[in-house]
C-alpha cells in the first residue's frame, strides 16, 4: 500500500517535471523563449514539495502534512498548463494560477503536523481557497489576453465575457484589497500560533517563521501592481526558489526529530550512572529541545506529584496541551510533555524508556549503596564485638585462672620452705610442683597476650607498639607514635598491623632492621612498618596479610603492601579515625 | 578524712614497720600475709583502693604491696594518692601480668618498682626496703 502510493507520487512528480520541460521546448510557447532558468526553477520547486511531501507521508502516515506538501507541489505546477497552446488548458492554467498560494497558507496554518488548530484557522483557510479561485475566475471574465497580455499569439480566454479593461482594473483593485486583508489574517494567525507555542512546539514554529516571512514577501510582491519594478527574470526565474525554503525547513525538522532519538540516548550516556532526577530531566529536555519537559514523582505523604523543580503536578488536571506518561508500572514517576510530542510516538517511547532505565538504575544504585553501608557497619560491629570479647577473655583469664595459679604457686613455695630441712623428699616434690605452676603461669600469660594485649588496653597504642618493638627479634626503631588514646577498634587495628608485620618480618623477611611509624593525619591514622629484608611479600599469599587487609578494611581503612623482591617490604595501613 | 588521719597520727608511728597488702583477691591476700608474717613482717590488708588510702593514713606502713587491678580505681591512682600523703610509704606495684604489659606507666608512677605476683617473697620486699631508705 505504502509502496504503491510512493510509486504513484514519484510517477506524478516525474510526469509533471517532464511536462513542464516538454511543453516549454517542444510546444514552442510562449514566444519568445525565455532562458532555461525559468523551467529549472519551476521544476526544482515542484520536486522539492513533492519529495518532502512523500517523505513526510511515509514518516507520519497518520498526519496530513505530507498531503499538504504534495498538494502545494501540484498546485505550483497548475499554471504551467498555460504553456499548452490551446484555449482550454490556457484558461484552466490561468484560473488556478494562484491556487498554490492558498495551499501554502493552509500549510503554514497547519504547521507542523497538518492539523488546523481552531475554527478560526479553518474559516481563514476556506475563505482563502475560495478567494484565490474566485478572484481569478472574476478577473478572467473581464480579461482579454489578446488586447491586455500576450497579443495575437495568445490562445483564447474561454471565460471572457466583457473585454472592457475598465471593469478588469476595477475588480482587480477590489480583489487586491481583499487579498491584503486575508494575507494579514494569515500572518496574524501564524504569529499567534508561534506566540502560544511552548517548548517542543515552539521550536517547530520558529522554523516556520523563518520560512514564512520571505515566502509571504515574495507572494506579496507578485500581488502588488507593477511588482515593485522587478524584472521577469527576478520574479519568475529566481524568486520561486524562495518557496523551496518551506520543504527544506520541514526536512530539517524531520531530521532533527530523528536525531533527537539518538540525542536522548547520548544524553543518558553523558550522565554519570544513576543521575539525580533534576539532571536527568535537564538532559532529556535538552535532547528533545523541550524546556517545558517535566519529570515528576509521587510524594506519598501528600498523595500528589511534584516535579524536579518542586512544582506540584496533578495528573488528573494537566494544563491544556500537556500529556503524561508513567515511567514505571506503579506510576511513582511520570513524564509530562507537550502534546505535540505525541506526533513522534517513537521519540516518546525512546524518551520514556531512557528515563525509566535511568531512574531504575539510580534506585538500584541507591539500594546497593544502602546495603553496602549496612554490610560495612555490620562488619565493623562484628570485628568490634570480637575485640571486646577477646578483651573480656583476657581479663577473665587474668582475674581467674591466672590469679589462682599465682596463689597456688605462692602456696607451693611456702610449703617447700617449710618442708626444707624437715622432709627433703617432700621439699623436692614441692619444688617440682612449684616449677610446674610457674611454667603454667608463663604459658597462660602468653596465651592471654595472644588473645588480647593487656598493654594496649592499659597504655594505649604508644605503649603497646613500644612493647611489640622490645619483644621483636629484629632490631626495631620507632620513628613516631602518637601518645594519645584512640577508639578501641582503631587502636586494636593499628596494633594488629604492627604485630602482624613484625611477626612476618621475623618469620620471612630475613631483615636486619625494621622501622615503625604511626602518624595521625587529618582524620586518619597511618601505620607504616618497613624492613630491609628480601621483599616479595604478596598480599594474597599468606593468610596473615590477607586477614590483616580484611581487618583494616573492616575499620574502613586500606592496607597497602609495597614489597619488590630484593628491596625490603613496606606495609602501610590507612585507618580513618572518626 | 584529713581530720581522721590526724587523730590516729600518734598510734600510727608505733606500727610503722608494717606492710600493707592491697588486693581484692582474698586467697592471694591470705597467702601473702602468711608468707610475709613467716618472713617476720607485720602485715595489714586492704581489698580496694579506698580502703588502701584510708588504712595507709592510719597505719603508716613502711611498704605497700599494691595490686594494679583493683575494683574501684587502679593501682596507679592509689599510688598517686599514697604518694601525696605525708610520710610516703615504699610502694611496690604487683600484678599477675608482666611489667611490660604496663609499658611506661610503672616508671612514671611514684612506685619504687614492680614485682610480679608469682615472684613474691619476704626477701624480694626486703630488697625494696633496703633500696629505699626512710
Amino acid at each position: 500500500m505504502r509502496h504503491r502510493r510512493r510509486n504513484i507520487l514519484i510517477a506524478g512528480a516525474a510526469a509533471a517535471a517532464a511536462f513542464t520541460v516538454v511543453t516549454y521546448y517542444i510546444n514552442g510557447w510562449p514566444q519568445p523563449l525565455g532562458p532555461p532558468i525559468y523551467v529549472i526553477t519551476s521544476a526544482l520547486v515542484l520536486l522539492a514539495y513533492l519529495g518532502v511531501g512523500l517523505a513526510a507521508w511515509q514518516r507520519y502516515p497518520a498526519e496530513r502534512i505530507g498531503l499538504l506538501f504534495t498538494m502545494a507541489g501540484y498546485a505550483w505546477f497548475l499554471p504551467s498548463l498555460t504553456q499548452l497552446h490551446y484555449p482550454l488548458p490556457f484558461t484552466a492554467g490561468y484560473l488556478t494560477g494562484s491556487l498554490y498560494q492558498a495551499v501554502l497558507a493552509h500549510l503554514a496554518l497547519a504547521w507542523p503536523y497538518g492539523r488546523l488548530r481552531t475554527r478560526l484557522d479553518r474559516v481563514v483557510v476556506a475563505v482563502n481557497y475560495s478567494f484565490n479561485l474566485g478572484n481569478n475566475a472574476v478577473q478572467m471574465l473581464f480579461w482579454n489576453p489578446r488586447t491586455n497580455g500576450c497579443g495575437t499569439a495568445c490562445p483564447a480566454n474561454l471565460l471572457l465575457a466583457d473585454s472592457s479593461s475598465r471593469l478588469y482594473s476595477a475588480t482587480g483593485t477590489v480583489f487586491s484589497v481583499i487579498g491584503v486583508c486575508i494575507t494579514v489574517a494569515v500572518a496574524a494567525l501564524i504569529a499567534w500560533h508561534w506566540r502560544s507555542a511552548r517548548g517542543y512546539a515552539r521550536q517547530a514554529m520558529t522554523s516556520l517563521i523563518w520560512v514564512a516571512v520571505p515566502i509571504a514577501a515574495y507572494i506579496a510582491i507578485l500581488g502588488v501592481p507593477g511588482n515593485l519594478g522587478l524584472s521577469g527574470l527576478a520574479l519568475y526565474g529566481i524568486g520561486p526558489l524562495i518557496l523551496i525554503a518551506a520543504p527544506v525547513a520541514y526536512a530539517i525538522a524531520m531530521f532533527r526529530a530523528r536525531t533527537a532519538r539518538r540525542a536522548v540516548g547520548a544524553a543518558l550516556v553523558d550522565l554519570e550512572p544513576g543521575p539525580p532526577p533534576a539532571r536527568l530531566r535537564d538532559a532529556l529536555a535538552r535532547a528533545l529541545g523541550d524546556p517545558t519537559l517535566q519529570l515528576a514523582f509521587r510524594i506519598p505523604e501528600q498523595g500528589g506529584y511534584q516535579d524536579t523543580s518542586a512544582q506540584a503536578v496533578d495528573p488528573a488536571q494537566l494544563p491544556a496541551g500537556r500529556m503524561l506518561t508513567s515511567l514505571d508500572a506503579a506510576g511513582n514517576a511520570v513524564l509530562v510533555y507537550h502534546e505535540l510530542m505525541q506526533h513522534e510516538p517513537e521519540l516518546v517511547k525512546v524518551t520514556v524508556t531512557a528515563a525509566s532505565l535511568a531512574l531504575e538504575h539510580a534506585r538500584l544504585q541507591a539500594e546497593v549503596e544502602a546495603q553496602l553501608e549496612q554490610v560495612r557497619a555490620s562488619r565493623a560491629r562484628i570485628v568490634e564485638a570480637g575485640d571486646a570479647e577477646r578483651r573480656r577473655l583476657e581479663r577473665d583469664l587474668h582475674d581467674g585462672a591466672q590469679q589462682r595459679l599465682v596463689t597456688l604457686s605462692l602456696a607451693l613455695g611456702m610449703a617447700r620452705t617449710q618442708a626444707t630441712g624437715v622432709n627433703p623428699e617432700l621439699a623436692a616434690l614441692l619444688e617440682a610442683a612449684a616449677g610446674e605452676a610457674q611454667a603454667a603461669i608463663t604459658e597462660l600469660r602468653e596465651l592471654a597476650r595472644g588473645i588480647h594485649p593487656a598493654v594496649l588496653t592499659e597504655t594505649g597504642l604508644a605503649g603497646a607498639v613500644q612493647a611489640l618493638a622490645e619483644r621483636s627479634p629484629v632490631a626495631t626503631t620507632i620513628t613516631a607514635v602518637p601518645e594519645g588514646r584512640y577508639p578501641a577498634q582503631i587502636e586494636a587495628t593499628a596494633y594488629f598491623v604492627v604485630s602482624e608485620a613484625l611477626a612476618n618480618i621475623a618469620k620471612h623477611a630475613a631483615a636486619s632492621s625494621t622501622r615503625i611509624t604511626v602518624r595521625e593525619l587529618t582524620g586518619r591514622l597511618v601505620v607504616e612498618v618497613s624492613d630491609n629484608g628480601t621483599g616479595g611479600a604478596r598480599p594474597d599469599g599468606g593468610s596473615g596479610l590477607r586477614g590483616l587487609a580484611d581487618r583494616v578494611a573492616a575499620a574502613g581503612g586500606v592496607l597497602r603492601i609495597d614489597s619488590p623482591p630484593g628491596s625490603g617490604t613496606r606495609l602501610e595501613a590507612d585507618i580513618p579515625c572518626r | 578524712m584529713c581530720a581522721a588521719s590526724r587523730e590516729y597520727d600518734t598510734g600510727a608511728v608505733a606500727v610503722s614497720s608494717a606492710i600493707l597488702v592491697v588486693d581484692d583477691h582474698d586467697g592471694f591476700r591470705a597467702f601473702a600475709r602468711a608468707m610475709l608474717e613467716m618472713a617476720g613482717f607485720t602485715v595489714a590488708e586492704a581489698a580496694s583502693g579506698t580502703e588502701a588510702t584510708q588504712a595507709a593514713a592510719i597505719i603508716r606502713p613502711r611498704l605497700v604491696l599494691l595490686d594494679i587491678q583493683l575494683p574501684d580505681f587502679d593501682g596507679f591512682e592509689v599510688a598517686r594518692r599514697l604518694a601525696a600523703q605525708e610520710d610516703q610509704p615504699v610502694i611496690v606495684l604487683t600484678s599477675t601480668r608482666e611489667a611490660s604489659d604496663y609499658g611506661g606507666r610503672i616508671a612514671a608512677s611514684p612506685a619504687a618498682g614492680f614485682l610480679p605476683k608469682d615472684q613474691l617473697s619476704g626477701a624480694a620486699l626486703s630488697a625494696f626496703l633496703t633500696q629505699s631508705p626512710r
